[in-house]
């Protein structure tokens, strides 16, 4: 190594124009400014557009009286927009849950079948299965619909139990049982219980651990709730203090400053970003020092600073009424449970009612009187579950094959029947394998909720749309229904991610 | 690394190389009592089972069946009625010619496709005496099943009697003779193929598109045979009057046609294996699948009437400018060792594309839509120049190609913005019924799938703001419901807009649709892009391609090769989806069923018959659908998917 | 004459030649891992150098960098009288000058033989096909293996494919050639094809450097032999100095594990 050799090449930097880093982030932030300037424009055009034909994009809709009645739901005459689209989504989610429930279920008996030795179970299930999942469910749900509607047609007879179920045209009601006063106070004594009970479990198993005798942990759990439940049943009006904590709580909350919560939360996100960037930091520190950052290492600091700045740009000049939403919000929730703790609240947690039948063969709405399935959750319900539940068996099916033969043939080596060996051995590996593909599903499940609005079911899209011809607010509404939707894609797939980490973890 | 065909799947390979497909080894069939006993009377519990399943299935089939055809209420002749409403909405009949051009252009390409890929898999003679079997017993068991006919009044209207349910169920099985013939045939034909072959002549192997051929052809010339009914209107007197006769062959001018689509597709498949193995030819396939549904929807269908003095005053002077100057930057950009300069030119040329586009938004300047579509093609030609440097043919056949994508981009834009020929037909309104569905899922097919590609290159890019952004854009479309982004695209669209930019209704959801499928079929693009080993890069790498080059050549290939069974399954998804439409009031298959003939009263009165329409229109469904996964089935076997 | 003074002369006959690759001070870190640490080497025009090493000591790294296939971060690496640096054209020059073969062959397994090898001549070097096609039959018949032109790889050999992979790299005509473990995939009946060609390659004069765990092949081939661990070049010297004295105590130990 002489210094002639080094001197005869120029170290140092190319031209800027031939530096790989710089083209690269060069390409990266001009597409960035080509989207956002392609945004801007359309935004821009979009707020021409909207103020030349008078369409606001307000959200005041959501405290102004709606004007119009919802079918079924928890309200069915909401007082506010905000209220009928909240009816709409307890209506999706309840949708929702029973769907993936049933769907489940259903989905897993007929990917068993699928698998049988038995030629006539087997083909029933594959009949199933190919005609349900090759026809679109919009026109399975119109299928159902058409003809649970017109099954009715003729029926307005109160039976077969008299009093407890009415079938009409619009649907069929049941009694129906709801959280009633003193509920609020009764969760209190459950929680007690749950918490006295988990305390106990953990005793239990850490005794038969240490000792080797039969212990009984998870009935200690339920006959600590159970012993706290009946308890509460009775004694729940004790907790009725509550009320005036929370009524404190929420006078002293609304008394907090706008102008600090906002540096409140402008400083939280800088600390937040100057914490990540910090920890970053001290992943690449080695014994020797610190180690050398490559370009993506500095742009992923810089990008935490910039989401801090921003954060901070956000709560404190951009967006300041978030800042009195939260303040406002936090009041009235405080309130509401001051509200729901209320003193005079000694009726009984949990109470039930039988279905009324008002005017002539005419369910008069779909409140609190029964649990009412119409026709449209009748006809959403099948489509969505039965839907479904035929993508589900497939899945189960493959991820039952996907078990190596191997198991299956130690489980009978070791004297497991066919039975014991499905249960024990194959299913928990097939579920393994099954899972992440079944959340996609779920995901399905719930967006498919959303073709209610063909069959008049009033979930969070036919309530939405209802709202949005009545108020002309398009945009807003279209925000409504991504976010919430976007909501329940999250936590499903955060819901399912957190099984599949754990019984990953489970394997090990 | 033992069987070539397994590992090297999807090339054009002469028949001969392919091998004989193995015999399937002679399965022992089982006595037809001990089969019974292996495999539904094997235990108490299994018999219980069997028992239960088939009560269950009876009753589901002949619920089924009675449900769809002997219903008091049920009336077929509000589909077969209708059946032009049905595949064409509101076309004009006069000008039918151009629907049948337009099938016959797609049934070609597909002949052409399947000349393209491999004839192998397929059936048996003996698999096909089952089938024949199988369709027998089915038919026997609908006769038997079934439940009596309904009376028709003089008029042929069907007569309601509800109180007749007992009459209907004393069967006159003389009334049903035909179908125990029918039953009787298929079995005789059954027993042909499998006493009249012997052994081994019985698993003689007949490939998958001759099979598909000959279904083909027996449905087209059973038009000429069966008596399916001929309806439709008839002028009579200055008003119209309903034809109505279910007793005959259906009309000449729907039997001829199908005899003709027969035949050529016959001819294209039989053109394109005789010219498969010319290295262009394959290319060529592709590009007219591109090409094809604009020009069926935008040529044939609509037939656009061109102004011509406006052409030649400004359309071919435009076109002749994008093309010369466009091609002499594209020749000078082409040049070897033109080095950095050529992508600094190029990047100003995008920058001038990017400017076009804010230009017209902020009023600076009204520049036609076309110019600025061709400032980003040729920004677009320009950054990738450089990958095609070298002598002058090469250079020239590059040139070639900008002036060729330029003339077809400068057609299509003049002729989507030229009023139309056909009297009535203004907007793009007019497209509806199947013929909607199917174009639907074909554009959101075809026109998602390169989208879809560079969405999934930007999340798997290394470069992070990619990354960010290709991100959000699949997951809040994966997030959310179609019919929200439907909602959005029908009522929003046009107000993103600027002044000048308008897409009809039917252009909006088709984007709507187009870029929700792009997000799910980029996914699946993902699974292939991250199956392929890193090796694979590093050594495109070391051999000194450029990452377009890389991408091109070695990366994209082999992705998409893993990904066809998930993208045939993301097919399925989009043909089904296009059912949506019709919830936002665009007149698709769906929509009539639902919507439009329940609500017809006149020349027939069809009011409230709402389940012929929507049974029809799952079956269609179902038929689609159910191909495609068939398809897609054997596709993963032949890929060997898995295995590598 | 003794094996100091066989290593003088070497030196000697070594530095009357060209600089072919000079490494200064190379540095790189993976996150929190420093893989190389002040790599300094230089390797003369038509020397074949052997690297040994144990696994994780970051032989292969090292010679991944000198064509970029990873990017170091320290130091200096000067091929050929061009160094490596952000400099798009650089890279783009060097990558068209060394060729790497690597242990799992990393053939195109969509393509034939004969295009895996005639891919880069036509989109790099912008060569005729005709032309491109007959260079890639010679060197297909200087690996031995003319008649498997148009299979595809999966249908080949593991010895079959690395060859290919070698004729792939130098159909570039490449001034350097880097070899990462050829034989580390092989089974033990394959190996000895795969190094007769490289033995061949190295007898034409081509510039070599042989990440290998072949003892036979390192000390009857390789001009010189350098040793690493732990990013750290710990010893240099011919084949003779390295397998019979070798000075440091790292080198003994590593010597007396694998003979």
């Amino acid at each position: 190594m002489t210094d002639a050799t080094l001197a005869g090449s120029q170290p140092g930097r190319p031209p800027f124009y031939r530096d790989a880093t710089v083209v690269k982030w060069f390409a990266q932030l001009v597409t960035l400014l080509v989207v956002l300037g392609v945004m801007f424009f359309l935004a821009r055009e979009a707020g021409d557009n909207l103020s030349a034909k008078n369409i606001a994009t307000d959200f005041d809709f959501l405290n102004i009286n709606p004007g119009f009645g919802i079918s079924e739901g928890i309200d069915t005459d909401p007082d506010t927009g905000g209220r009928a689209l909240w009816v709409g989504m307890v209506n999706t989610l309840r949708m929702a849950a029973a769907g993936i429930v049933v769907a489940t279920i259903l989905g897993i008996i007929i990917g068993i079948a699928r698998l049988s030795n038995n030629w006539m179970v087997n083909r029933a299930a594959g009949i199933y299965i190919e005609a349900l999942r090759n026809i679109p469910v919009l026109v399975q749900i119109l299928l159902y619909a058409a003809i649970l509607g017109s099954a009715g047609r003729l029926l307005q007879d109160t039976g077969p139990i008299e009093g407890w179920v009415i079938r009409s045209a619009k649907g069929l009601a049941l009694p129906r049982v709801f959280i009633a006063d003193g509920f609020y106070q009764w969760a209190i004594w459950l929680l007690i219980g749950a918490a006295i009970g988990w305390f106990l479990r953990r005793q239990q198993v850490a005794k038969r651990d240490a000792t080797g005798q039969i212990t009984y942990p998870n009935i200690a759990l339920l006959g600590s709730v159970l012993v706290f439940g009946i308890i509460g049943w009775f004694a729940h009006p004790v907790f009725g203090f509550f009320t005036s904590i929370f009524e404190a709580l929420g006078d002293a909350y609304g008394k907090i400053p706008q102008g600090a919560l906002q540096i409140l939360l402008a400083v939280a996100s800088l600390a937040i970003a100057a914490w990540w960037i910090k920890r970053f930091l001290d992943q690449r520190r080695t014994p020797a020092g610190l180690a050398k950052l490559t370009d993506d290492d500095y742009f992923r600091m810089i990008f935490a600073g910039l989401g801090g700045l921003l954060g901070a740009l956000l709560f404190l000049v951009l967006w300041p009424g978030l800042s009195s939403w939260i303040l406002n919000s936090g009041q009235d929730l405080l309130y509401l449970l001051s509200d729901k703790f209320g003193n005079g609240r000694t009726g009984q947690p949990i109470d039930a009612m039988k279905p009324t039948l008002v005017g002539e063969g005419t369910l008069w709405n779909y409140g609190p009187q029964g649990l009412t399935l119409s026709v449209g959750f009748a006809a959403v319900f099948l489509g969505v579950t039965l839907y479904t539940a035929a993508f589900i068996a497939e899945i189960v099916r493959g991820g039952i094959n996907a078990v190596p033969k191997g198991q299956g043939e130690a489980a009978a080596a070791i004297g497991l029947s066919r039975m014991q060996s499905l249960r024990q051995v194959v299913l928990p590996q097939a579920f393994r394998v099954s899972l992440p593909p079944i959340g996609n599903q779920y995901l399905n499940l719930t967006k498919n909720t959303s073709l209610g609005i063909a069959v008049g079911y009033a979930d969070v899209v036919n309530t939405g749309s209802t709202v949005l011809n009545q108020t002309g607010r398009p945009l807003s509404v279209i925000a409504i229904w991504m976010l919430f939707y976007l909501a329940c894609s999250l936590t499903i797939s955060v819901v399912v991610n957190w099984f599949n980490v754990r019984m990953k973890i489970v394997e090990r | 690394m033992t069987n070539a065909f397994e590992t090297i799947p999807m090339r054009v390979v002469a028949e001969e190389d392919l091998g004989k497909p193995d015999l399937p080894p002679e399965e022992p069939s089982l006595p037809p009592g001990e089969w019974l006993k292996k495999n539904l009377f094997s235990s108490v519990g299994n018999t219980i089972l069997t028992i239960l399943v088939g009560a269950l299935l009876f009753w589901a089939f002949r619920g089924l069946l009675d449900f769809a055809f002997n219903n008091a209420e049920r009336d077929w002749t509000s589909v077969a009625a209708n059946m032009r409403l049905f595949l064409t909405f509101a076309y004009p009949v006069d000008q039918y010619v151009r629907v049948w051009v337009s099938l016959a252009i797609l049934l070609s390409l597909g002949g052409f496709s399947f000349a393209l890929t491999r004839n192998i898999g397929g059936i048996t003679l003996r698999r096909i005496a089952t089938w024949f079997f199988t369709t027998g017993a089915l038919v026997l068991a609908a006769t038997l099943l079934v439940k009596g006919p309904l009376e028709r009044d003089a008029d042929g209207v069907l007569i309601f009697n509800e109180e007749n349910e007992a009459i209907r169920n004393a069967v006159v099985w003389a009334d049903r003779s035909i179908w125990f013939i029918v039953a009787a045939a298929l079995f005789a034909i059954a027993a042909a193929i499998w006493f009249g072959f012997g052994d081994r002549r019985r698993f003689i192997f007949i490939p998958t598109h001759y099979v598909l051929y000959a279904m083909f052809g027996a449905a087209v010339l059973s038009l000429f045979v069966v008596k399916y009914g001929h309806y439709g209107l008839r002028e009579a007197d200055g008003a119209l009057v309903p034809v109505m006769e279910p007793d005959s062959l259906v009309a000449r001018s729907t039997r001829i046609p199908w005899l003709v689509m027969w035949v050529v597709t016959g001819v294209a498949y039989f053109v394109g294996t005789l010219l498969r193995s010319r290295g262009w030819f394959k290319g060529l396939t592709g590009l007219s699948w591109l090409l094809a549904p604009p020009f069926i929807m935008w040529v044939i269908l609509r037939d656009p009437s061109f102004d011509w003095a406006h052409v030649w005053s400004t359309d071919i002077p435009m076109f002749a400018a994008f093309a010369i100057g466009g091609g002499a930057i594209l020749f000078w950009l082409s040049k070897p060792d033109l080095g950095e300069i050529g992508r600094i030119i190029a990047f100003g040329l995008g920058i001038v594309a990017f400017l076009s586009f804010l230009s017209g938004a902020l009023g600076w300047m009204s520049m036609l839509q076309k110019a600025r579509i061709s400032f980003v093609l040729l920004a677009m030609f320009a950054l990738v120049a450089h990958n095609f440097a070298g002598d002058r043919s090469a250079r020239l056949r590059f040139v070639g190609a900008w002036i060729a994508t330029i003339a077809i981009v400068h057609y299509f834009v003049t002729a989507i913005n030229t009023p139309s020929t056909l009297q009535g037909i203004q907007s793009d309104t007019f497209l509806g019924g199947f013929l909607f569905t199917l174009f639907a899922a074909f554009v959101g097919l075809v026109v998602s799938f390169p989208l879809g590609a560079i969405l999934a290159l930007a999340r798997t890019s290394k470069f992070p703001i990619f990354r960010i952004l290709a991100t959000t854009f699949i997951e809040v479309v994966r997030g959310i419901p179609f019919i929200t982004v439907l909602f959005f695209f029908s009522i929003m669209l046009p107000l993103f807009l600027p002044e000048g930019m308008e897409v009809g209704e039917i252009a909006g959801v088709l984007i709507g649709l187009v870029l929700f499928s792009a997000a799910y079929m980029a996914e699946n693009i993902r699974g292939g892009l991250q199956s392929i080993r890193r090796g694979q890069f590093e050594a495109a790498d070391a051999i000194g391609l450029t990452p377009t080059q890389r991408t091109g050549l070695i990366v994209m290939p082999q992705a998409l090769r893993v990904s066809i069974p998930p993208l045939v399954g993301q097919a399925i998804s989009t043909y089904k989806e296009t059912s949506l439409f019709a919830i936002i009031g665009i007149f698709d298959f769906l929509r009539i069923a639902n919507n439009v003939i329940p609500n017809q009263s006149t020349p027939i009165n069809f009011v409230g018959h709402k389940r012929e329409g929507l049974l029809f229109v799952s079956l269609i469904y179902f038929i689609g659908s159910y191909a495609m996964s068939k398809y897609s089935q054997k596709l993963e076997k032949d890929l060997g998917v898995g295995t590598r | 004459m003794s094996i100091s003074d066989a290593t003088t002369a070497v030196n000697e006959e070594l530095a009357s030649r060209d600089d072919m690759i000079e490494c200064v001070g190379v540095d790189k870190w993976y996150g929190d891992f420093q893989a190389l640490k002040g790599v300094t080497a230089t390797i003369k025009e038509r020397e074949v150098v052997v690297v040994l090493g144990p696994s994780g000591s970051g032989k292969s790294t090292w010679i991944r960098c000198i064509n970029r296939l990873e990017q170091h971060q320290g130091g200096q690496i000067i091929v050929d009288g061009v160094e490596l640096t952000n400099d798009v054209r650089n890279i783009e020059k060097i990558r068209s000058e060394v060729g790497m073969v690597f242990q799992q062959f990393n053939l195109f397994p969509h393509l034939t033989v004969i295009d895996n090898v005639t891919l880069a001549p036509k989109w790099v070097r912008k060569m005729p096909k005709d032309e491109a096609e007959d260079k890639a039959m010679e060197l297909l018949t200087q690996m031995g293996i003319p008649e498997q032109a148009q299979k595809f790889p999966g249908q080949l050999s593991g010895g079959q494919q690395q060859r290919v992979a070698i004729a792939r790299a130098l159909a570039m005509e490449p001034r350097v050639m880097l070899f990462d473990e050829p034989t580390s995939a092989l089974d033990p009946e394959m190996i000895k094809e795969v190094l007769d060609v490289m033995k061949d390659l190295a007898n034409s004069g081509m510039t070599m450097i042989v990440v290998t765990h072949e003892m036979g092949f390192a000390r009857e081939v390789a001009d010189r032999i350098i040793f690493m661990e732990s990013g750290e070049i710990v010893e240099v010297g011919t084949p003779e100095h390295f397998f019979t004295n070798p000075t440091e105590d790292r080198t003994k130990l590593f010597l007396s594990q694998i003979l």
